[in-house]
């Protein structure tokens, strides 16, 4: 028999049968559409997230305050307050770091005289727009003139433009923040969100302004770029903050250090762990549904070659030979399994595509996206499932006596 | 010399079930050859359906030969007997044995499937010609469910002819039909062998026996007569009724 006859015949067998056909599949259909969704899901959730790191570039770092454990050594003791100039102007000797920038960041109402709002105040050095990537608009960035001279000027991003001088041009524009009074000097290029916040919804101060309007004498964050290799950095960093904190932690036990040094690169392998984890237990569940429907389709296979016994007899009088109804009723199987298989996926591709017209609304940089891997594994895995479950029906089929099909009531 | 179509010398079978042997055929020595019209008669349980099954390769004999044109057929293995079955032979069963899910034209094409020489591009083309043989041309895209008894049966010799086989096995053709169906039928398996095919049929009746050339009686699993003498045959029937 040759390969279209078989396809042929297969079609004819389940189209005479088309209600259990569908009920029978409904197990492979709902294992590759939950594959095919998930993996969607996954894949979609993966571009937002790899959007939000790759806005600051794989080179870029962060050193957080650490808080030490409860009741820790003495030397993790110093918790929110361990970040300090001095330990940026240590940074900055190191070789393999560059762009050291620190942050205080401030917590106040801004207003405009008659727009009022909450955006995120940052008081920093002019390295943090480089190590963010951002870009001027019109006017000018902050400088060292400002620092040195703890000028009242801002640069602001577009979204606080927008919503404190709708409709104007910000650059000479007042904003009062924790009673003092802010020119703005430059306007930034959109830059979207990292890590979910927004980049363009800031107010960059001058650091020596904000570290005398909150009187803060530690830094919320410092900024900075590795020159080359991201691990050789973090130890550099890590080693240096670790001298200038006393702190003894040869093993590297990040509950020991009262900081936390974090890259790009690392929150992309952390984003990578995590699709990872869920990609396995997707594929864990569908498996379980390959399986539950791979018994079905055995069951309704079993009942098939009983029911078709005279049939099965007729063919072999005809001169089929017991490999051609061994394939004919694999084919079955495989068409079965198959046919779910590719329902599955374009199930899968419709709820994908309408969760991402959902999501698409509260969260912009949610995309439509597919794992194309998963959806080819999925679909061979359920033929693989046809061809496993179908082979013993398909077996006994092949072995039937002709003589005692035929007489079969 | 030329070979016979079909010869068996001290053919038996004996079919055993948890160890309880039961035979059914016992030496059965016969000759057939091309051309031949051949009922075999004999009642319930006489063995004569088993003999079919033999003679067509769907069953093999437990003693005895078996030579289908000088060939010993008791060491071919289970694909060789397929492929006879495909070109050689072929049956019409009293159960028509239609596929229900088939039109006419699927059901006369299916032995075309499994025959190894037949192109694929050739089937359609054989089929209609087997089906206009029959005179159901104008039946070929029905179903068999739309069938009468009659047309099935013709549409299973249409089957059966398809293949252009050695010989033609009917195992009580008319057995599920009305006599004016019966006797078409019976017509359309004359018109076979006189068109030069081997055509063996299995009854029980000897009215549709008589149809044939030469008839074999079977009973016991033994051949108890063999002639062409039919009203000697017929005598004998009438004998064993009483």
């Amino acid at each position: 028999m040759r390969t279209s006859d078989l396809l042929h015949s297969a079609v004819v067998a389940l189209s005479a049968n088309r209600a259990r056909a569908a009920l029978t599949m409904l197990g492979i259909v709902i294992g590759v559409a939950s594959v095919t969704l998930m993996t969607g899901i996954g894949a979609s959730m993966e571009g937002v997230i790899l959007g939000q790191v790759s806005v600051l570039g794989p080179d870029s770092m962060v050193i957080f305050l650490g808080k030490g454990p409860e009741g820790g050594t003495p030397q993790a003791r110093s918790g929110f307050d361990s970040l300090t100039f001095e330990d940026v102007e240590a940074l900055q000797k190191l070789t393999t770091v560059t762009g050291v920038a620190p942050v205080i960041l401030i917590t106040s109402k801004v207003s405009s005289g008659r727009e009022e709002g909450e955006p995120q105040v940052i008081g920093t050095t002019p390295l943090y727009f480089s190590d963010l990537k951002l870009t001027l608009a019109r006017g000018r960035l902050l400088d060292d003139t400002d620092l040195a001279g703890a000028k009242n000027v801002a640069v602001i991003g577009p979204d606080v433009a927008a919503d404190f001088f709708p409709g104007g041009d910000p650059l000479g524009r007042k904003l009062q923040i924790m009673g003092r009074s802010f020119t703005v000097v430059g306007l930034l290029e959109a830059a979207g969100s990292a890590f979910f916040t927004n980049l363009d919804e800031r107010v960059y101060l001058p650091l020596s302004v904000a570290k005398s309007m909150t009187g803060q004498n530690y830094l919320s964050v410092i900024s900075f770029r590795h020159t080359g290799d991201a691990e050789l950095s973090m130890a550099d960093v890590k080693a240096l903050l670790r001298q200038r904190h006393r702190i003894q932690n040869p093993a590297d036990d990040a509950d020991l250090d009262d900081f936390i040094v974090r890259s790009s690169d690392q929150a992309r392998e952390l984003f990578g762990t995590v699709s990872f984890g869920l990609t396995a237990f997707i594929t864990l569940i569908a498996a379980i549904s390959l399986v539950v429907g791979g018994i079905g389709i055995m069951n309704i296979m079993l009942v098939t070659v009983t029911e078709r016994t005279r049939e099965i007899g007729l063919r072999k009088a005809l001169g089929a030979t017991p490999s051609d109804i061994l394939l004919q009723f694999l084919a079955e199987a495989v068409a079965l399994t198959l046919t779910g298989g590719c329902i599955g996926v374009v199930l899968g591709i419709v709820f994908a595509a309408l969760i991402s017209l959902g999501v698409g609304i509260v969260l912009p940089e949610y995309g439509f996206a597919l794992n194309g891997v998963a959806i080819v594994v999925a679909i061979v895995m359920a033929a693989f499932t046809g061809l496993l479950f179908g082979i013993e029906p398909a077996r006994r089929a092949s072995r039937l006596n002709p003589v005692e099909a035929l007489r079969y009531e | 010399m030329k070979d016979h179509l079909i010869q068996t010398r001290a053919l038996s079978k004996s079919y055993s079930n948890e160890g309880v042997v039961t035979p059914v055929l016992h030496g059965i020595d016969l000759v057939i050859d091309d051309g031949e019209f051949v009922a075999i008669m004999g009642p319930s349980g006489s063995g004569k359906s088993t003999l079919m099954h033999i003679l067509g390769f769907l069953d093999a004999p437990t003693g005895g030969e078996y030579l289908f044109r000088g060939s010993h057929t008791s060491s071919m293995d289970e694909d060789t007997l397929a492929k006879l079955r495909a070109q050689r032979v072929s049956f019409v069963f009293q159960a028509f044995n239609l596929l229900p899910r088939a039109t006419v034209l699927q059901n006369v094409m299916l032995p075309l499937l499994y025959h190894p020489t037949i192109p694929p591009n050739e089937r359609e083309q054989r089929a209609k010609k087997a089906i206009d043989r029959l005179g159901l041309t104008e039946r070929s895209s029905y179903f068999s469910s739309q069938l009468s008894g009659g047309q099935k049966q013709r549409v299973a010799i249409a089957r059966a002819l398809v293949t252009e086989p050695d010989l033609i096995f009917a195992d009580e053709p008319t057995g599920n039909l009305d006599s004016a169906s019966g006797n078409a039928v019976m017509k359309a398996l004359q018109e076979l062998n006189d068109a030069g095919h081997t055509v063996i049929l299995v009854t029980h009746e000897l009215t549709t026996a008589q149809h044939s050339k030469r008839i074999i009686r079977i009973r016991d699993g033994r051949i108890e007569d063999d002639a062409t003498d039919f009203q000697r045959i017929a005598a004998g029937s009438r004998e064993n009724l009483k």
